[in-house]
């Protein structure tokens, strides 16, 4: 019925937040309070109507019209009917000369990604209610139109348009590390900006190059055929065979948009930029990034390498996966020998990340569904952690592990909820993270070109992520009050209640009724392993 | 009430949140305590109801029907992968359920005496709570992944809990601090976590369902006639090892004794560490003969080395720990032998005389305000009479003395083992079992006889909020028993279902047997009891064991438990990883990895310094290189 109605709700979703910044610019500089609360309205009411989009996605039990009386269907017995791949279209012609449109969807892989982003953002505009004190209104202004970026990027269908919000994403948060970072905040802003920016430009070239070469190949049979970038259609005729890749140009392609990808997730060993990025940035900065724009990421991964070069994932999946546990591991013992609780974090988040890439590369249902819900699990849990440090760190101004301890006896309520986010980062069962972690190494076991002895090192990563968790809720929050700046320190006030109580409620969700968010996915999630199984079988 | 089993489960976890999301609110002290503690134990009181009615409606099946089962929702379900959140109720769930329902309900109520005045009994309460939810979950779970959540949710519970008092700077003696031991049980225990990990995914792998029983399709029945890798088997006995504080990974149980003590006895000596044994006994099938040898050798050597690290101990929690880690080994040891049904019923008796043992200490450590060191201790008995008789019970039952509990089901393992023809096997539970009579004659000497040799503090006994829970305790190691007495053996036909597991005849050889076992711990306690009554002024925190004088240095190898701590923590283990960390984090990560970014990064700067001469700023260069560019591009495509 949504989508029939013909109202845009997709565009509205994405364009909302901008609109939001551009209302700010009028709002005078000197009325602080109130331009939080536009932002943080602009961004609830965005979240609140990306609520309609999982709607489209879940069957009833016909498997017909979707709606929520399809949820508790789904819930009963576990639906597997499959859906239409792309709900929410909206196209409009942007530079017809080249065949670049302004093309927006929304399929079961990037649903959540969505939803997460309108989610996050208004938890990370509470997690720095307070402290931004300097050029509030820029702030405020630079996360709605970060918000927009990142949206675009999760529901562009059109890979020119993708790409320039994918670069767009990267303005607003370098100048959120540079203005209002700490200390090396310049040389971090600029390294997270060139590094990833040099990956992706290998990625634009890639494009560039598919969309000519697709063009080439269908004008040879119709003459009229003009140069198009719209992925769904691309894709349709490298399934139908219109369009078939030299091998090695489909490799070097798909090389191009993995070293894009590997970049921002980060894979080891391209993660040095992350750890930096994240010391110097605000605390909303980090809980976007490690929240949202890590899983562009992931997401890219799997829109367009595995996609759009099923082959080649299929080839290259073995080495990735290597990569990907070193990572689990690297980042595991790496992030133990960090003193900085925020670094500590980051760290984490390489071996994390790893887990999900992981999942990916399984290429099959369970191993990318479950990397999908953990892309989720990881915003929500990686972003709360890094709220709860910003919390300590407003008070003390400071994130060393060693001037802290006993923390959960002066802050009981801040230490109850730092640990559940812990529980939910190291993996623990009945919380969010578990599900995912677990599914998608399932998923890589099954996997014919992973298998058993992936998991046997992966499994490692799961003791480490204990040692290093419990290391830093051990140190800072147990033990006794030895310092005495620690002693009086004030409990969470409402709005740092608020930011860390609100990540809770789907990190429990998760944990018990995951298939709330499983169900929205599977149609698009057998899709692409299809097609991977098929192309591969072609050969 | 067999389709209200999941209540089992519910009542305590709607306990858990009640304290855990309103009371902590209340303003009044005592009235939150009171409250805390009221809401905490009529939770688990109401459980073990449930579960009494459940076991009964259960005991009128006929034999082979006894099998209920609640799947509620579908837990995960994506692709292959489906696990349903479903509860089981079968014999030996059963009995599981009423071990952990009814010895948590009579530590509750312990509790509320014992944690009187604690600054964070509200906290204590709900995690009380919440362990309960997720120990019945353990053992309720109808598929393995469920019975891991369980799993992780008690070590959890076990985390918070021995970390109650995480703020103490110095503890008594030997308590150690809190922390550190909260922290090493979880990580320790991860170790083995992650093994049943792989081995759930392997078993998913093979049989594409972690389902137990589901009509003839779950893995348990299909297990049946199919061959399972004996790996797999290997990595839960991984598993097994860390939860149940086997050898090597025996380590934390030693020190969760930092805990407060009515959690000692319920979490680490009744219920979670035997949650290892359950898993056994519940997953029999696919454990292979070459992984079961295995189990076998495992618990026998804990079994020994733990019962000598217990005598040489002066903590009396510790020796308490020891005796746990070394009756976790007769369990697992007769597991693997086969002997299921007696390993559960090794586990049944052991909860109960063991739960007294500890809410024992708890009173003598209550009433000789906080002292733990046995030196300090001497001529309790006096002091604390119904303590000391309900400890001497329970301490015959553990050293296996008839008729109490403990000889009925240790006499079980031992004849298993002869009968089996293990002969090294019974050699080396026997000697176990002669240390273990030896170390309770010495604890109870130490303890309860001769003088009070620390006059800092007054002794008393403790009050009737946990008086009358030793008696009850007491009551139950005198006739636990007789749930399968030679002749009847009413458990073992109980979980025959199950285990499929038959009685042994039980011929003369076994009452000489049983016989001969009696003589030999009664006479090994009394030794044990003799030599330290008589030596006696010897006892002195200051200087060493009176027995160290013979055994000279042995004596340190038995106080450090044959170091393996000290072989993880200070010598190799973790000073080999710390050091593995700092060099990838300092020098590999940032000179090498960093290093290489920022060295490209340079390398371009110096370069662009260079090329900036070619910014001649003259607009024919530039359409020029334009030019060149355009026809490259076009030219090739």
């Amino acid at each position: 019925m949504l989508m029939n109605a013909g109202i845009p709700i997709l565009s509205i979703i994405l364009w909302l937040p901008a609109l939001g910044a551009l209302l700010l610019m009028f709002v005078p500089g000197e009325q602080v309070a109130r331009q939080r609360q536009i932002a943080l309205i602009v961004s609830v009411v965005a979240f609140v109507l990306s609520g309609l989009l999982p709607l489209g996605f879940i069957p009833n039990a016909e498997g017909a019209a979707p709606g929520w009386t399809g949820i508790f269907g789904f819930m009963q017995q576990g639906s597997t009917a499959t859906l239409p791949d792309m709900l929410f279209v909206d196209q409009v012609a942007w530079i017809p000369s080249f065949g670049i449109n302004y093309l927006v969807g929304v399929d079961g892989i990037s649903l959540w990604m969505v939803v997460l982003t309108t989610f996050l953002t208004p938890v990370a505009l509470l997690s720095t209610w307070h402290s931004i004190k300097t050029q509030a209104r820029a702030f405020q202004v630079l996360m709605l139109l970060l918000e927009t970026a990142m949206l675009g990027v999760f529901v562009a269908q059109d890979l020119f348009l993708f790409y320039v919000f994918w670069e767009f994403s990267l303005v607003p948060m370098a100048f959120m590390i540079g203005i209002w970072g700490s200390g090396n905040r310049i040389y971090a802003a600029v390294k997270f900006f060139l590094y990833t920016f040099a990956g992706s430009v290998l990625m634009l070239m890639a494009i560039i190059a598919l969309a000519i070469i697709h063009r080439n190949a269908l004008a040879a049979e119709d003459a009229g055929f003009r140069m198009t970038f719209n992925v769904m259609r691309i894709m349709e005729d490298l399934r139908n065979g219109s369009l078939a890749l030299d091998t090695n140009v489909a490799r070097l392609m798909f090389g191009a948009f993995f070293l894009a990808f590997a970049i921002k997730v980060p894979m080891w060993p391209f993660h040095t930029w992350l750890p930096d990025a994240h010391v110097e940035a605000p605390t909303a900065g980090s809980v976007i990034l490690a929240g949202v724009l890590l899983k562009m990421g992931t997401y890219g991964l799997i829109r367009f390498n595995l996609m759009l070069f099923p082959e080649v994932s299929r080839w290259a999946a073995p080495a990735i996966a290597i990569l990907a546990i070193i990572g689990i591991i690297y980042g595991a013992i790496v992030a133990f020998a960090q003193s900085d609780m925020k670094k500590l974090v980051a760290y984490s988040s390489v071996s994390h990340m790893g887990f999900i890439v992981l999942g990916i590369f399984a290429l099959n249902p369970e191993g990318i569904s479950g990397a999908i819900l953990q892309m989720v699990n990881h915003g929500l849990s990686t972003g709360a952690l890094f709220v709860a440090v910003g919390i300590i760190y407003e008070r003390r101004h400071t994130r060393e592990l060693a001037e802290f301890g006993g923390l959960w006896t002066t802050m009981p309520i801040y230490g109850g909820l730092t640990l559940v986010m812990v529980l939910s980062s190291a993996g623990l069962p009945g919380l969010n993270g578990f599900v995912g972690e677990f599914t998608m190494m399932q998923g890589a076991y099954l996997s014919p070109d992973l298998g058993w002895q992936f998991l046997a090192f992966a499994v490692i990563g799961v003791i480490l992520a204990a040692v290093y968790l419990m290391r830093m809720f051990g140190r800072a929050f147990m033990g006794p009050v030895d310092n005495p700046e620690n002693a009086h320190l004030p409990d969470l006030d409402r709005v740092e209640l608020a930011s860390l109580v609100v990540p809770l409620v789907p990190i429990v969700i998760i944990g018990f009724l995951p298939n709330l968010f499983f169900a929205g996915m599977q149609g698009s999630v057998a899709e692409v392993v299809q097609h991977i199984v098929v192309g591969v079988a072609g050969q | 009430m067999l389709n209200l089993i999941w209540l089992i489960p519910l009542l305590p976890m709607l306990g858990f949140l009640v304290n855990a999301l309103g009371v902590w609110r209340v303003r009044d002290d005592a009235q939150r305590e009171r409250l805390a503690g009221y809401i905490a134990s009529g939770a688990v009181v109401l459980s073990f109801l449930v579960a009494l009615v459940a076991f009964f409606q259960l005991g009128a099946l006929p034999g082979e029907e006894r099998r209920a089962g609640v799947v509620l929702w579908e837990w995960m379900g994506t692709g292959r992968f489906h696990i349903p959140f479903g509860f089981l109720f079968d014999p030996l769930s059963a009995v599981m359920v009423l071990l952990v329902t009814g010895v948590s309900s009579i530590i509750h109520i312990y509790s509320i005496g014992y944690m009187h005045g604690d600054s964070r009994v509200v906290r204590y309460f709900a995690y009380l709570n919440l362990f309960v939810a997720m120990m019945l979950c353990l053992v309720m779970a109808d598929n393995l992944l469920l019975l891991f959540l369980g799993w992780e949710g008690v070590g959890l519970c076990s985390f918070l809990l021995i970390g109650h008092w995480y703020d103490k700077k110095e503890g008594n003696f030997g308590r150690g601090v809190a922390t550190p031991a909260a922290a090493k049980a979880f990580i320790v225990n991860r170790i083995g976590d992650a093994a049943m990990l792989l081995a759930m995914m392997a078993l998913f792998f093979q049989f594409e369902t972690l389902t137990f029983f589901h009509e003839g399709a779950g893995f348990l029945e299909t297990a049946e006639h199919m061959q399972v890798s004996s790996i797999v088997s290997f990595l839960l006995l991984i598993g097994v090892t860390g939860k149940s504080a086997q050898i090597p990974l025996f380590v934390w149980l030693p020190d969760a004794m930092a805990g407060p003590t009515p959690v000692s006895a319920l979490i680490h000596a009744a219920t979670m560490v035997t949650a290892g044994v359950y898993l056994i006994a519940r997953t029999h099938v696919i454990f292979t003969d070459a992984t079961l040898g295995w189990v076998t050798w495992v618990g026998a050597i804990t079994a020994l080395l733990a019962a000598t690290a217990a005598v040489a101990q002066m903590d009396i929690k510790k020796v308490l720990a020891y005796s746990t880690v070394s009756q976790l080994g007769y369990m697992v040891a007769a597991a693997g032998m086969g002997a299921y049904a007696v390993a559960i019923f090794h586990l049944l008796t052991h909860g109960v005389f063991k739960a007294l043992l500890f809410l024992g200490s708890g009173s003598v450590i209550h009433g000789t305000h906080e002292t733990q060191d046995m030196r300090k201790m001497g001529g309790l008995r006096r002091h604390m009479p119904v303590t000391y008789w309900t400890y001497l019970v329970g301490a015959g039952a553990l050293a296996g003395i008839f008729p109490l509990a403990g000889f009925w089901s240790k006499d079980e393992i031992l004849a298993h083992a002869w009968t089996e023809g293990q002969f090294l096997i019974f050699v080396i539970l026997v000697v176990a079992s002669l240390a273990t009579a030896f170390y309770m004659g010495r604890q109870i000497a130490m303890v309860f006889w001769g003088n009070q040799r620390d006059h800092t503090y007054h002794a008393h006994e403790s009050g009737q909020m946990m008086t009358i829970p030793l008696i009850v305790l007491a009551v139950g190691s005198l006739l636990a028993g007789a749930m399968n007495l030679p002749g009847r053996h009413a458990l073992t036909h109980w979980l025959e279902p199950v285990l499929h597991t038959h009685p042994h005849e039980f011929g003369v050889a076994n009452w000489v047997l049983a016989m001969v076992m009696t003589l030999l711990a009664v006479g090994s306690a009394f030794v044990g009891w003799r030599y330290y009554t008589t030596n006696e002024v010897k006892i002195d925190a200051k200087v060493k064991d009176p027995l160290y004088h013979y055994t000279g240095d042995l004596w340190e190898l038995l106080e450090e438990a044959w170091f393996f701590d000290a072989f993880y923590e200070k010598m190799a283990v973790v000073p080999g990883f710390r050091s593995l960390a700092a060099f990838l984090a300092t020098v590999f990560d940032k000179e090498g990895i960093d290093g290489a970014v920022n060295g490209v990064g340079q390398f371009f700067t110096h370069l662009s310094s260079q090329v900036r001469s070619f910014q001649s700023g003259y607009m024919r260069t530039y359409a020029l290189v334009f030019l060149v560019g355009v026809i490259v591009v076009v030219g090739y495509f």
